[in-house]
């Protein structure tokens, strides 16, 4: 193996290992900012949460309509072809 | 003395400047994340028709945005030109929340717009996303501090009087931030802001839908705001009930008067439906009652009681005669303020201080009070029953209404034959003002049912106000109408024209599923 090739993966690897961390530290934060709103401001943390969700479902619901209409469209052009 | 038509007035001043202020904050409060919902699906998926809806929803969140930022600056000021006492009396603790407002509202929600108008073609698609998603949060972490600082107003928690400077001090900022009323409250007009945005854009796409314009554009936008719209549906309703339940707790006149229960009956308690309260009398006409269900709604069981408002009053008077002594004692206090007596008095009867300065109203002398003085006091503390039983009960009939629709909406947009039914599109068209006349009757109720105090239980509404004229009042109270009524002219007719114009490229919008399939399928190949 090259040392090009060697040092691109230790690159990668800590670049891997730098979000590991990264995302290691949000959850930590993430987790007790859940517990000081669960304790003290449960409606806060529902707030929290609830929103995403239902942006998330929103979002869904119109990802939903673009599978249904591009499978609608995909039959249309397959029963024209019979 | 000051003047009972000055104090009117004021009154009526900042209730029209807020209600027409509230016209414009929730749909600014939904708006945003439903415009980070269709940009999360633009990023996601990369189909451009969702980068052309972000952008349109974006031109008419703008109008109402400018016009929301216009109408709130002035109710800044008028606290401390029209409210100088209040601003006095607890500026240390209502400063702090609402200087984090103004942070919020200008550094972090301004900047993030204008990067989210003009950033286009200037950021990353990650980057355009993440602004947009900051300006969503900007904008109602902006609301959650006047919130808190309103709810300060209605549960006083994290506070103490200071006998000595006679300003209400900030003694925790965790219990002003943390309390029950703070957090249903913001969390319950939050959701609110969502419900008014689903309405709007599912009436505007249904507008759409009914001419056959901008197809792509309206089914996309209908299904997300129907989606959008019965999740928060269900929250606001939700908190609606936390609300009352704190309200039971922290404001029982206020509770009183929205469900009109004059007199305290055993548990379970009926319930109101309808009835026409005659505050003169003390009785409801023509009351349509259902059994035992008050009791249910207020204390979540079948025993618990609702205190009426006879028992109200009669603890007002005994709370009234606890409070005049701790006036008297600040009086003595002001001239002296290192007088042991005057202070140990003041002690002793400070948790009714409030009560005391009610009754200064009608006995500026609290040496020659009266009992009908104290009775015609603990009597101001019921408010407008009326008024307050029948914006609850307009609010909560709004919000059955739009859950009923956003369910058949959901319903429709699911088996995607909305547009094939031209009625439900028409209604969707008359639905528009409804979350608006929700959002207006909810906070009358809010600050109607408040009265008559400023800050519960402890500073009276006469004695907030600042010393001016009647003249100056009517004058400043018709500038603002004017003023205001000619920017909800503006906004009605700019949000019309941008409805009527579209999307920006006019026919993309409205392409055929499969025209823009082939024209995404070009782009990406």
């Amino acid at each position: 193996m090259s040392r090009t090739t060697s040092t691109s993966i230790e690159g990668a690897a800590m670049k891997t290992l730098a979000y590991f961390l990264l995302f290691l530290v949000l959850a930590f934060c993430v987790i007790l900012l859940a517990v000081v709103l669960g304790d003290r401001g449960a409606w806060y943390f529902a707030w929290l949460i609830g929103t995403p969700l239902i942006v998330l479902v929103s979002a869904a619901g119109a990802a939903w309509l673009d599978t249904h209409e591009a499978s609608a469209s995909a039959h249309g052009k397959v029963h024209k072809t019979h | 003395m000051i003047n009972g038509t000055v104090v009117d007035l004021s009154r009526v001043q900042f209730a029209a400047t807020a209600l027409y202020h509230f016209l414009f904050v929730p749909l600014t409060l939904g708006l945003s994340f439903l415009l980070a919902a269709m940009e999360t699906v633009y990023v996601t998926t990369g189909r451009p028709i969702y980068r052309e809806m972000t952008q349109f929803w974006s031109k008419l969140f703008m109008i109402n945005f400018a016009l929301g930022v216009a109408t709130g600056l002035t109710m800044e000021f008028e606290f401390g030109t029209n409210w100088s006492f209040y601003s006095g009396f607890v500026g240390d603790i209502f400063g702090a929340p609402l200087a984090i407002e103004g942070l919020m509202a200008f550094f972090l929600e301004s900047t993030f717009v204008g990067l989210m108008i003009f950033g286009w073609e200037r950021l990353s698609k990650g980057q355009h996303l993440a602004v947009t998603w900051l300006v969503a949060l900007g904008s109602n972490l902006s609301a959650l501090w006047i919130l808190v600082a309103n709810s300060f107003m209605q549960d006083p928690r994290g506070a103490v009087f200071n006998p000595t400077t006679m300003r209400m001090q900030l003694a925790s900022f965790g219990a002003l931030v943390f309390s029950p009323d703070a957090q249903s409250k913001f969390v319950h007009t939050s959701i609110a802001g969502y419900v008014t945005a689903a309405v709007f854009v599912a009436g505007v796409s249904a507008f759409y839908m009914r001419r056959h314009r901008h197809m792509d554009l309206a089914k996309r936008s209908f299904r997300m705001a129907a989606l959008f719209g019965v999740m928060a549906t269900i929250g606001v309703i939700t908190l609606g009930d936390a609300l009352g339940f704190v309200a039971a707790r922290v404001q029982p006149t206020k509770l009183a008067a929205m469900e009109a229960v004059w007199k305290t009956e055993k548990a379970p308690m009926p319930f109101n439906l309808i009835a026409f309260p005659d505050q003169a009398r003390r009785v409801n006409h023509g009351a349509v009652r259902i059994p035992d269900l008050l009791s249910l709604l207020v204390t979540h069981t079948f025993t618990g009681t609702v205190p009426g408002i006879d028992a109200l009053e009669r603890q007002a008077a005994r709370r009234i005669r606890n409070g005049i002594p701790a006036v008297e004692a600040l009086q003595t206090l002001a001239g002296d303020p290192h007088d042991a007596v005057a202070r140990a008095q003041f002690e002793a009867h400070k948790a009714d201080v409030g009560y005391g300065f009610l009754v200064q109203r009608y006995a500026p002398d609290l040496q020659q009070v009266t009992p009908q003085e104290i009775k015609r006091a603990a009597r101001d503390t019921i408010p407008a029953v009326a008024a307050v039983f029948w914006a609850f009960r307009s609010m909560v009939a709004f919000g059955l209404l739009m859950l009923a629709y956003f369910v058949m909406a959901m319903l429709y947009t699911l088996r995607n034959s909305v547009q094939d039914r031209p009625w439900f599109l028409t209604l969707g068209v008359w639905m528009i003002p409804i979350p608006f006349l929700a959002n207006e009757c909810g906070w009358l109720v809010a600050e109607l049912g408040r009265q008559p105090w400023t800050v519960f239980g402890v500073l009276p509404t006469w004695m907030s106000v600042s010393d001016h004229s009647v003249g100056y009042m009517v004058f400043s109270l018709c500038g603002f109408l004017l003023l205001y009524t000619t920017f909800i002219i503006i906004e009605m007719y700019l949000m019309t024209r941008a409805i009527r114009i579209g999307p920006e490229a006019p026919g993309s919008g409205g392409q055929s599923g499969h025209a823009r399939a082939a024209q995404e399928a070009h782009l990406g190949g």
